[in-house]
């Protein structure tokens, strides 16, 4: 039923009102020829509102004649119709189909190219590297050789374990994973000694395999053998061996840092100034209200792209520059208050350094005051294993 | 003596009665839709009251708000409130 009705609608259907005294004989006369009514409704006494197809109104109107029947038509409802709307409207049909097929047209060229790195780690210049190897915005799609791309953008750069580009929509994703630099493996069986590879004092050393160099106590610069690859016995004399130990030092962290007492800072006043523009490639157009009216402010600018569907980018973004004010506030600290700021911020990039928190064993704090400003110095001294392997080269 | 035999291969093969012959078929659905297939034409409509004729006597359908809701060449449906309906049958 629903497929007749849409099959209807495609060719059109009238409703339309029949009145007169025989409408049963006109009803029936429609049926003995085949025509199909549907949504029959008497209104009242004489009235009657029925759809019938277009094609089959002329005949309709003859049988009404000839039984006596008035008929005027309600409504005209069906494609037909809907589009005899729009025939006038030409400059609509033509852009329509213009806007057709630019779209079309523009499916064919990458307009973004998003870089998904794993684990978020960034790689430096890979953007420049791409766009040398062949994929650039406006390039057309059926131009992209992504193994070529891939290839040559790998011969180029060691620092890249693993490539891909997927053409979709529009939207050239390339999925890069960083490789890692190769560390140093020294087989087992070659001869190594153990080499420091930071600065501090030893606080324990214990020499498995090997001769240990250096004793409880000395300080040891980053280079220095910790422990020799070779071992001397009283009848076999000197035999290498793959040096083998654990070694533990005292290594220091030191940071220093001035805090004047007194500073400007920007603090923001919370009011935002918003423009926006369209940028079509490299071609922008801004819509400025004018020289901002800040005296001092920043300045933010976003790019959004514009998409039609998930993945299919348009060479037209948005461009929305927010202007944020800012004052100039001076401040003034005493020398408490500048000592404790110094202190927090360095102990917290202190903090992301040193690997393992647990092993800090002391803490020192110097401060220097000056005429205007302090120095803090700040050193934490943490236990750590120190010590690689480094192949003895004869 | 054709038409019987006719009938009798046609009840071999079961096949619905209302498809080789003229009988009506008279679906009702719930209270408020009735489907007629085989008829042949409508005497009176009215919002309250139907009869349909068919080739084995008349239906006489009693209601309110009473639609056709299709009439094609086969079949007839009238949707409304119906509340009786009753067969007048052809005496021949």
């Amino acid at each position: 039923m629903i497929i007749k009705r849409i099959v209807n609608y495609i060719y059109g259907y009238l409703r339309i009102v029949v009145e007169g005294y025989y409408i049963e004989r006109f009803m029936n006369i429609c049926r003995n020829k085949g025509y199909m009514m549907w949504n029959i409704k008497k209104n009242n006494d004489i009235k009657i509102a029925l759809n019938i197809e277009i094609k089959k109104f002329k005949d309709i109107c003859r049988i009404a004649k000839k039984t006596g029947c008035h008929i005027h038509i309600k409504a005209k409802r069906g494609l037909p119709f809907l589009l005899n709307k729009y025939k006038k409207r030409k400059i609509f049909a033509l852009c329509l189909f213009i806007i057709i097929a630019v779209i079309f047209f523009s499916s064919n060229f990458v307009w973004n190219i998003e870089i998904i790195e794993e684990n978020g780690i960034e790689i430096e210049n890979i953007m420049e590297d791409i766009h040398k190897a062949g994929l650039k915005i406006g390039e057309l799609k059926s131009n992209i050789n992504t193994k070529e791309i891939i290839n040559q953008v790998r011969l180029n750069r060691d620092d890249i374990a693993w490539m891909g580009i997927e053409l979709k929509g529009t939207n050239a994703i390339v999925k890069l994973v960083k490789a890692d630099k190769k560390p140093e493996i020294v087989d087992e069986d070659e001869y190594c000694n153990i080499v420091s590879n930071k600065n501090g004092v030893i606080t324990k050393i214990n020499a498995q395999d090997g001769t240990a160099n250096v004793k409880v106590g000395d300080t040891v610069s980053e280079g220095d053998i910790l422990i020799n690859g070779w071992m001397e016995g009283k009848y076999t004399g000197i035999r290498y061996v793959h040096a083998k130990g654990e070694i533990e030092a005292r290594v220091w962290y030191t940071m220093n840092k001035t805090i004047p007492y007194n500073t400007t800072e920007k603090q923001s006043t919370g009011n935002v100034e918003t423009n926006y523009g369209i940028k079509i490639n490299n071609f922008k157009i801004n819509f400025p209200k004018g020289v901002s009216k800040f005296n001092f402010y920043d300045t933010i600018e976003t790019e959004n792209k514009i998409k039609l569907f998930s993945n299919f980018y348009l060479p037209i973004s948005i461009v929305k520059t927010t202007n944020e004010e800012y004052e100039n506030v001076q401040k003034t600290y005493s020398v408490e208050e500048a000592k404790t700021l110094g202190i927090q911020e360095i102990e917290k990039e202190l903090e992301e350094k040193i690997e393992d928190k647990d092993k800090i064993v002391n803490k020192n704090i110097n401060t220097y005051e000056n005429e205007n400003s302090i120095d803090i110095y700040v050193t934490y001294e943490v236990l750590e294993n120190i010590g690689t392997n480094e192949k003895i080269v004869f | 003596m054709k038409k019987s035999r006719m009938s009798r291969i046609n009840k071999m093969l079961e096949i619905p009665k209302e498809v080789y012959s003229d009988v009506p078929k008279i679906s009702v659905i719930g209270f408020d839709e009735m489907i007629i297939e085989n008829y042949k034409g409508i005497l009176e409509y009215e919002e309250f009251f139907i009869r349909i004729s068919t080739y084995k006597g008349i239906i006489s359908i009693n209601g309110y708000n009473l639609n056709l809701e299709t009439m094609t060449n086969d079949d007839i449906r009238v949707t409304g409130k119906i509340e009786s309906f009753d067969f007048e049958r052809m005496t021949d």
